[in-house]
């Protein structure tokens, strides 16, 4: 979905807080993060992204990063009905950080193409890369598609993910003269 | 949204949760109390610091680093993502970001600061890196070639930075001592020797 925290390449934000070290700011924020574990054993990294993104972008940009987990942690307990008393779902299966690759459709060198197939639905193309060129870096990793996982809460197959590298000048203009590479799947590609 | 503050909105959740038997207070006391008072041997600064010093003294595990870097720390870190090492050059740098959300190598380095979270960070160093690498005090020269890896899967990333020019026959530990945080992001460089040891 194009929502508020595809923020990769905006403009306006301002200097970076280059000082700004602390992990957590406010005690509550420790056991945000400390409830989730329980509700994020029975569901996917994804589908707490994805909820997250459902925030109304307003609300996005003016709430702390624990209160996006916060908003997630809310909606995600009453989800797998843990505020009425229900069972805990059954625990979710995870990938292995190894998982085997099986067949690739592309190899590093293949100039590729990012698909424009954006829905209201949960996706890690970033707005900034689509439609653009690049070429093949390397086979990254297998990992289940995250649309997927985010859509059903549990992982499926592992499918191919490739480090794609793309010209910063094409993706911003002139004077950017630095490289970007970025992880895709390979069914956000499509062979150019 | 509702009146109520995010305190009380954690505790109404915390709340449910225990009356159902989902959670244990005490238990979470504990846990972050835990946390609180340092990692031991899990992820942290610390930890990335001793992986890169060994991969600037021992070129067998800098070989199995870069090639496989979850199979290269498994007995001692075993890795719940993929993770990958990026070989800083004289001629290549790297800096690691994620524009989506805020995925970072935790599985090494623990709890990512809170400017790699920014919306400043996240929204400007893919567009304008160099940019952004002077607001941290870095200064890459016009003949380096920078690479920003946006973390867009499950992969994460950790930067090999360069070895300190003066540090040859350096043991580990002193190594170590002048690995930052940044330096394994990308957003500046380890330090000279004599600039970070006691």
């Amino acid at each position: 979905m194009d929502g508020a925290h595809d923020m990769g390449g905006m403009h306006g934000f301002g200097p970076v807080p280059v000082g700004a070290e602390a992990v957590f700011h406010e005690p509550w924020e420790r056991r945000v993060r400390a409830l989730l574990g329980p509700v994020m054993g029975s569901t996917t990294i994804d589908r707490f992204r994805s909820t997250i993104e459902q925030m109304p972008p307003a609300d996005y940009l003016a709430s702390s990063y624990f209160e996006r987990w916060l908003w997630a942690l809310e909606r995600l307990t009453e989800e797998q009905g843990l505020l009425e008393g229900a069972e805990r779902p059954p625990a979710v299966v995870r990938p292995s950080a190894s998982a085997p690759l099986g067949h690739t459709r592309f190899r590093p060198g293949d100039r590729v193409r990012v698909r424009n197939a954006v829905t209201p639905g949960h996706t890690r193309v970033p707005r900034y890369l689509r439609l653009h060129q690049g070429d093949v870096e390397r086979v990254a990793c297998a990992w289940p598609d995250p649309g997927e996982s985010a859509a059903t809460g549990i992982y499926g197959r592992p499918e191919p993910v490739y480090t794609v590298r793309f010209a910063g000048d094409d993706l911003f203009g002139p004077g950017a003269d630095h490289v970007l590479l970025a992880d895709l799947g390979e069914r956000d590609l499509e062979a150019a | 949204m509702t009146g109520l503050t995010p305190e009380q909105r954690t505790e109404i959740v915390e709340r449910h949760l225990r009356d159902h038997g989902h959670v244990d207070s005490e238990r979470v006391d504990a846990v972050l109390a835990a946390a609180e008072h340092g990692a031991g041997d899990g992820p942290s600064p610390a930890l990335g610091a001793r992986i890169v010093a060994r991969a600037w003294s021992d070129p067998d595990f800098r070989r199995r680093l870069l090639a496989d870097a979850v199979a290269a720390v498994a007995d001692d870190h075993p890795q719940s993502v993929p993770l990958r090492v990026l070989e800083d050059t004289p001629e290549v740098h790297h800096v690691v970001v994620c524009t989506l959300c805020s995925c970072y190598p935790g599985g090494i380095l623990g709890d990512p600061p809170a400017w790699y979270k920014s919306f400043e960070y996240r929204s400007r160093v893919v567009r304008e890196p160099r940019a952004v690498l002077a607001e941290f005090g870095m200064v890459l020269g016009d003949d380096v070639e920078l690479r920003v890896h946006d973390s867009t899967a499950e992969q994460r990333y950790l930067v090999l930075p360069l070895r300190p020019a003066g540090t040859d026959g350096f043991t580990e530990d002193r190594l170590a001592a002048l690995v930052t945080r940044n330096s394994m992001i990308g957003t500046g460089r380890p330090l000279a020797p004599g600039d970070g040891e006691a």
